[in-house]
């Protein structure tokens, strides 16, 4: 406790010590990112993209662009060089919420801030982060809990397909959806939730067996559009997508063009880019001693059929 | 816990006392006819178990043997089960094939992505021989330079998946006019009111039958897995053999893209993520002997159908995932048992 205590003390001393020197000093600042897993979806590689741009763009910040590679020891690794290099700060996109825990915390120790970015440290890490730069998971739940009340005029049976099993991601979303059905929302009821692992064929095969097992479904919530347009397949081979109202989260490319045909209900606008934007802008912000809330989360809009020619169309 | 070893090997030694009793006496007609039908049974134990586990669950959905399910669970196997069909090709010659999953990635991505940029008959094209390619690496590291298969193949698993990343820079790729092409008859559409996909698996499954059980080139592939030294000693052709059963087996990988990405109309770079160890665990249940020179493709066929209908079945009767896999575990086991001790006529092993 003592010894956290200390640490603790000595790593906001010299947080500030360096955003007194990021102030006095330096025109450059150095801020090295380690990401999750670039190339493996979509969604990563269009947040590397719009980050190095986002920095080239600044002549103020000169950018360490590092990726983990979904490997947490190269992470580990890549979070010490960082620390040799003696950046200022640190993103962190963990590849794994507790792995990077003890790694996070030398950067820390050594005076280095550390801005986790897009999903979440362990409860753990918590002490030892300037800040949180990411989507708001349980938020976009509700988002989308309150757009299913609305489609069904707050009345019918519904099924839920939730992300893959163990992911932070996907158990906010589910309960950030299921609170809020639940008390906005009591006529709406959930009669079966299973995974689709982000898969789209996994949960179109999920939709099918749901397609057999209720003769009546009113709604389907899916955790990312991705999976949303693959239960939207599978309803419209049954020929009963018309009667279903399909509410989904992070708006994909497929799901964008979907609701443009009326086919899709609605979902939750996350950018990859405003997702990089934030972390980056509350790197610099912390770097400068400015003040940041600890969760520090950008905006995810609710996206329907009639708000939808304000958003462009999702690059993935 | 002692009481039971003891009493075991009493109990099967009475058994067989009284079974020779049974034979001195001579059997009348009614005894040779369930003589019969026991011994086609203890052939065909795993077919037993399908029928088991088909009324099992029967009993607890009234939905699970509609038309409307049974078609269903048969059109979304048939992806595994093309696959399945393949690997089993590749194992009875004695090897393993575990690059099958991002095979399928790969192939899924490549034929999607093309299919809006050069048309949909080209892009098969394309990507079938792109696949071929890949089976061929495979048969050529197993079959002429003679590397373990486990490694080849375990190793060409993120090989492959580290090409399909480069070749589609991380992002989804999809099919944007859905309704218009003809691609979407492989996996939307029907053969006389018949799902393709579940056409292509029976075609697939009657062509490869016929090729292993009728050939002489399928009893090379037989004889190359049942004993490689007596077979290179009688004049087949190893290494040609064990390449060419890598051919077959990427082949089944290039239909089951195409049913995959007709049926999604879009693919992601991991769609095909542990898609290897189900085409095994169907392979498998089929009865497909893990050291080569044994099993049947139509037996795959019904190991994929249970693994189908096991996870069918389960999500019908409302169970959560997690017991999902557990009861998945508990049934292959059980399958597994049902059929060795049809074979061998008891439950546990005479021999301690």
């Amino acid at each position: 406790m003592k010894r956290s205590m200390k640490a603790l003390v000595a790593g906001t001393t010299a947080v500030a010590t360096l955003a007194f020197a990021g102030g006095a000093w330096a025109e450059q600042m150095k801020i090295g990112i380690t990401q999750n897993n670039v190339g493996v979806d979509s969604y990563q590689t269009t947040y590397e993209k719009a980050f190095k741009e986002a920095a080239a763009a600044n002549p103020d910040v000169d950018a360490v662009v590092l990726d983990a590679g979904g490997d947490v020891a190269r992470q580990i690794a890549q979070i010490q060089d960082l620390v040799q290099q003696n950046v200022q700060a640190i993103i962190v996109w963990p590849t794994n919420g507790k792995a990077v825990v003890p790694a996070v915390k030398k950067a820390h120790d050594a005076g280095i801030p550390v801005i986790i970015t897009n999903s979440n440290i362990a409860e753990q890490g918590m002490p030892f982060i300037a800040a949180f730069s990411g989507p708001n998971n349980i938020e976009q739940g509700k988002e989308a809990a309150d757009m299913m009340c609305t489609g069904l005029n707050g009345k019918g049976d519904i099924v839920q397909i939730s992300g893959k099993p163990g992911y932070t991601t996907a158990i906010e979303r589910q309960k950030g959806f299921e609170d809020e059905l639940a008390k906005a929302c009591p006529d709406v009821k959930i009669m079966d939730t299973q995974p689709g692992d982000w898969n789209r064929e996994k949960s179109q095969r999920v939709m099918e067996d749901f397609l057999v097992k209720y003769p009546q479904i009113d709604g389907v919530y899916a955790a990312d559009d991705n999976m949303g347009v693959g239960a939207l397949n599978a309803a419209k081979a049954a020929g009963r997508a018309k009667d279903i109202k399909f509410v989904g989260a992070t708006n994909f490319a497929v799901g964008y063009e979907a609701m443009k045909k009326g086919e899709y209900y609605g979902s939750v606008y996350q950018s990859p880019i405003d997702d990089a934007k934030n972390a980056l802008q509350t790197a610099i912000d912390v770097i400068q001693g400015k003040d940041v809330p600890k969760m520090n989360y950008f905006k995810t809009p609710q996206i329907t059929e009639k708000n939808m020619d304000q958003f462009e169309k999702p690059a993935f | 816990m002692a009481n039971f070893h003891v009493e075991k090997p009493v109990a099967s030694r009475g058994q067989q006392t009284a079974r020779v009793a049974r034979d001195i006496r001579g059997g009348g007609m009614n005894r040779d006819r369930w003589k019969t039908i026991a011994s086609v049974l203890a052939r065909q134990g795993i077919l037993v178990a399908f029928a088991l586990f088909l009324i099992g669950f029967s009993i607890f959905s009234d939905r699970f043997l509609s038309p409307e399910n049974i078609l269903s669970v048969m059109r979304s196997s048939a992806i595994i089960g093309v696959m399945a069909l393949g690997v089993t090709v590749v194992v009875i010659g004695g090897n393993l094939d575990l690059s099958v999953g991002s095979m399928l990635s790969f192939s899924t991505v490549l034929v999607v992505d093309l299919h809006d940029k050069i048309g949909p008959a080209p892009a098969i094209g394309v990507m079938l021989v792109a696949t071929l390619a890949l089976g061929a690496v495979n048969g050529l590291l197993v079959g002429v330079a003679r590397l373990n298969s486990l490694i080849v193949t375990l190793g060409m698993l993120s090989a492959i998946q580290g090409l399909t990343l480069i070749y589609s820079g991380g992002k989804n790729v999809d099919i944007v006019n859905q309704d218009q092409t003809w691609f979407k008859i492989f996996g939307r559409g029907t053969i006389a009111d018949i799902p393709t996909p579940i056409v292509i698996f029976a075609v697939g499954a009657i062509l490869l039958h016929l090729m292993m059980a009728y050939t002489p080139f399928g009893r090379r592939i037989y004889a190359t897995g049942g004993n490689a030294t007596a077979a290179v000693f009688s004049g087949v052709r190893r290494s040609r053999v064990v390449f060419l059963t890598y051919l077959i087996s990427a082949s089944g990988v290039a239909i089951a893209a195409i049913i995959l990405g007709s049926r999604v109309m879009g693919s992601q770079n991991n769609v095909g993520q542990g898609y290897e160890l189900q085409v095994l665990a169907g392979v498998i249940l089929g009865g497909t002997s893990l050291l080569g020179g044994a099993g049947t493709i139509w037996k795959t066929v019904i190991g994929v159908l249970i693994l189908g209908f096991i996870q069918n079945g389960l999500l019908l009767m409302g169970f959560e995932y997690y017991v999902q896999w557990l009861v998945t575990w508990v049934v292959i086991i059980l399958a597994v048992w049902l059929d060795i001790a049809a074979k061998r006529g008891r439950l546990l092993s005479p021999i301690a």
